[in-house]
């Protein structure tokens, strides 16, 4: 799986590097400079074939929309992993608070019930076992 | 509450049709419920279109219960267990949340030339408008040849100032990196951090204009004794 990336990764920074390459043969032209241009132009291209190539590689990576309104806002992408662990823990213990409270309210309820039903509870607990008021 | 439950029974039992698919036994109406009993909670009816646990089969019900669901399987997954520890993922837990990971985008990318931490709705750089209006291109890239590099002939001369993007970038902090490589050497011992001994800095910065007098002394002085040994030679000559 990392190679995919790291295949990826390369790709994109060779062509960032041409791009910066190029930025700076613009930046301050000299007619000398034209068949450079003309040669990182087509370098260009033939890294977008190579990124195009990746694509094949990396069809099953889904990628959530959110992260891309991270970048897009200039924030760190990390941080979307970041609250999204957060949250996802904080709502992990919602539920288990949930559960742990219903456990109880369960017994508690059977344990009354048992006071003033007790025939009735007897043959309920007789169906779904002692563990019932777990 | 006796009232209130009986009055729902009693809505059941005037709803629900005798051996339909609600649980009751086939063919089998409901046991009347007698009048001194008061029935339980076991005996709501599932709502419409419940897809709860599945209830219970019709031979293993006991009287006064009916229409009662399995308990729930106890090793099913549920959030009463730790899920990042279930899913391995504490090491990503402690690497995100454990420290502060640095805001802006420039730290995540320090290698990417540019301003890239200005929004990209402002240069219409972002990727949300890549996706909602895709580029209008053909599905394959092929190379300029000669012809079609006649397009890109540039005029001499630099850029105008507002074209030149390619120059700014943002502010770096690596004097700390260097102070560190440094660090080593000093015959002070490494427990005091550097970030909390001022006057040490202090100290070096003080020193730095003092090292540029000297510097400069030593400078004039060598113009001095090369103006002097000079006008000697000429001397000399004459």
């Amino acid at each position: 799986m990392a190679e995919k990336f790291d295949n990826l990764e390369e790709h994109l920074e060779k062509f960032i590097e041409n791009i910066r390459q190029l930025g700076i043969i613009v930046s301050d032209f000299q007619p000398s400079s034209q068949a450079v241009l003309n040669q990182k132009l087509n370098f260009m291209i033939s890294g977008l074939q190579d990124i195009e190539k990746c694509r094949q590689q990396l069809h099953e990576i889904n990628v959530p929309l959110e992260v891309f309104e991270y970048i897009d806002q200039g924030r760190n992408p990390q941080l979307y992993t970041k609250e999204c662990l957060e949250r996802a823990l904080a709502r992990n213990e919602q539920v288990k608070g949930k559960i742990d409270t219903m456990t109880k309210f369960k017994s508690l309820l059977i344990s009354e019930l048992s006071k003033v039903f007790p025939e009735e509870m007897s043959k309920y607990k007789a169906i779904h076992g002692e563990d019932a008021p777990s | 509450m006796t009232e209130m439950f009986s009055t729902l029974f009693g809505q059941n039992e005037a709803q629900g049709p005798p051996g339909s698919s609600l649980g009751f036994g086939p063919g089998k109406p409901p046991p009347p419920l007698p009048q001194n009993q008061v029935p339980m909670a076991g005996q709501m009816p599932p709502q419409l279109g419940d897809d709860g646990p599945a209830l219970r089969k019709p031979g293993a019900m006991n009287e006064p219960f009916y229409l009662l669901r399995e308990l729930p399987v106890g090793n099913e997954l549920t959030g009463n267990t730790n899920l990042i520890t279930h899913y391995n993922l504490e090491h990503a837990y402690n690497k995100f949340c454990g420290k502060k990971v640095k805001e802006k985008l420039s730290n995540f990318l320090p290698e990417l030339p540019g301003m890239i931490d200005c929004p990209g709705t402002q240069d219409g750089s972002s990727l949300r408008s890549l996706i909602d209006k895709p580029p209008v291109c053909g599905n394959s890239f092929s190379p300029l040849t000669g012809a079609l590099l006649t397009g890109f002939r540039l005029h001499t001369g630099p850029l105008p100032e507002q074209y030149r993007l390619m120059h700014i970038q943002p502010p770096k902090k690596k004097s700390k990196h260097k102070h560190k490589h440094h660090r080593p050497q000093d015959p002070l011992p490494q427990e005091t951090p550097s970030d909390s001994d001022p006057k040490k800095k202090k100290k070096k910065r003080d020193d730095d204009p003092d090292r540029k007098k000297k510097k400069k002394d030593k400078k004039k002085k060598k113009v001095r004794l090369f103006i002097e040994t000079s006008s000697s030679v000429i001397m000399c000559f004459y």
